[in-house]
């Protein structure tokens, strides 16, 4: 898979609301259970959710610093896209940039299984 | 320094979405079809917003939410067509989510509405994520664009209803490859209902309009038991 490079004009907006999502999931997590210091995050990012990793990364330090969560690791899980190709009866992983088409009867599907993941699954704090 | 692991597995877009779902009920009780219109800046989103506004607003109430990161000056555009507008300016925000449309509806009164359209901000990535509670979602793209964008933005394109080819007239002159375009978007939304416009000639305009009559009247239909007088 090609990786994207960081397009600052292209996706840097989208990544801080994200990332003010994440802080704002974050703190209210924190507060009904008393944490008062979080070491690292862990999201999970689809796909076709639009996130560029390098771009979350760096719109999370902006948006943790000062915070619980001030110079945080954050860890991304990254999911791929997978489709299931109703003519194979499968689950297939199209290549990017050709839409939901199944990679090897080349006909697109409609039912997509994963990769619009954007999730909290877990924040690392002090014992 | 010893570390836990704190299980949390939200959805980011749990708040957005449980707003959504509010906005979603609130239409239903009024009868209001909700069109979320997307595309990228310039593709035609407000000249398609205005020809549609003028037409409709001679035979039902409709009105118009609009977003932009800066400047009001497609809300005055759509106020020539003499439906209630309302401007929303995103500042920072790349796209319209559920709260800034529940805000932008307190304290205005356009009066019971049998469709609201709500302009989005012209970008394809960013408000696809964002359910704003709509019963139609469109997407458009136009002819001076690759036709490869559908498989550069896939999620914007699949999660519409809608698709719309816009400024048509101009077509031959810039060749627009239809073939390209059609099966593009269908390579990420199969079966996906598209049309062809020119909202400056009217070419293709009756299909349109058309399909969001019938929208409106199976919206209204379906909430005259209980009708209300929001929003």
């Amino acid at each position: 898979m090609l990786e994207r490079h960081f397009s600052a004009e292209r996706t840097t907006v989208h990544e801080i609301g994200v990332a003010l999502n994440l802080l704002e999931s974050i703190q209210a997590t924190a507060l009904e259970q008393g944490i008062e210091r979080v070491n690292a995050v862990i999201v999970r990012v689809g796909a076709l959710s639009g996130i560029a990793p390098e771009a979350l990364q760096f719109s999370w330090d902006v948006a943790s610093a000062e915070t619980l969560a001030a110079g945080s690791e954050l860890r991304i899980e990254r999911v791929p896209l997978v489709i299931f190709c109703e003519r194979c009866e499968t689950e297939r992983s199209p290549q990017e940039g050709t839409g939901l088409l199944c990679p090897e009867c080349g006909v697109p599907s409609a039912r997509i299984v994963s990769g619009r993941e954007l999730q909290l699954v877990a924040m690392e704090v002090p014992a | 320094m010893k570390l836990r692991v704190v299980e949390i597995a939200s959805n980011l877009m749990v708040k957005n979405d449980a707003l959504a779902a509010k906005l979603r009920t609130r239409f239903a009780q009024s009868g209001t079809l909700v069109v979320n219109v997307l595309s990228s800046p310039g593709s035609g989103k407000t000249t398609l917003l205005e020809t549609t506004l003028g037409w409709l607003s001679e035979r039902y109430r409709v009105a118009a939410l609009v977003g932009d990161q800066a400047t009001e000056n497609d809300a005055r555009r759509l106020e020539r067509s003499g439906a209630p507008v309302r401007q929303i300016t995103t500042a920072a925000e790349c796209r319209l989510d559920a709260e800034m449309i529940t805000k932008a509806l307190g304290g205005w009164e356009p009066g019971r509405l049998d469709a609201l359209f709500i302009e989005n901000v012209g970008n394809l990535i960013c408000p696809a994520e964002y359910d704003l509670g709509e019963d139609l979602r469109v997407v458009l793209l136009a002819v001076t664009e690759g036709e490869d964008k559908p498989l550069k933005y896939p999620l914007a394109f699949n999660t519409s209803h809608v698709a719309v080819v816009t400024k048509i007239d101009i077509a031959q002159a810039v060749g627009y490859d239809r073939a390209a375009a059609h099966a593009a978007i269908n390579d990420v939304h199969p079966g996906i209902e598209t049309l062809e416009l020119s909202a400056r000639t009217g070419a293709g305009m009756e299909a349109w309009f058309a399909l969001i009559e019938q929208r409106i009247k199976t919206k209204a239909r379906a909430a005259e038991p209980d009708r209300q007088t929001v929003p």
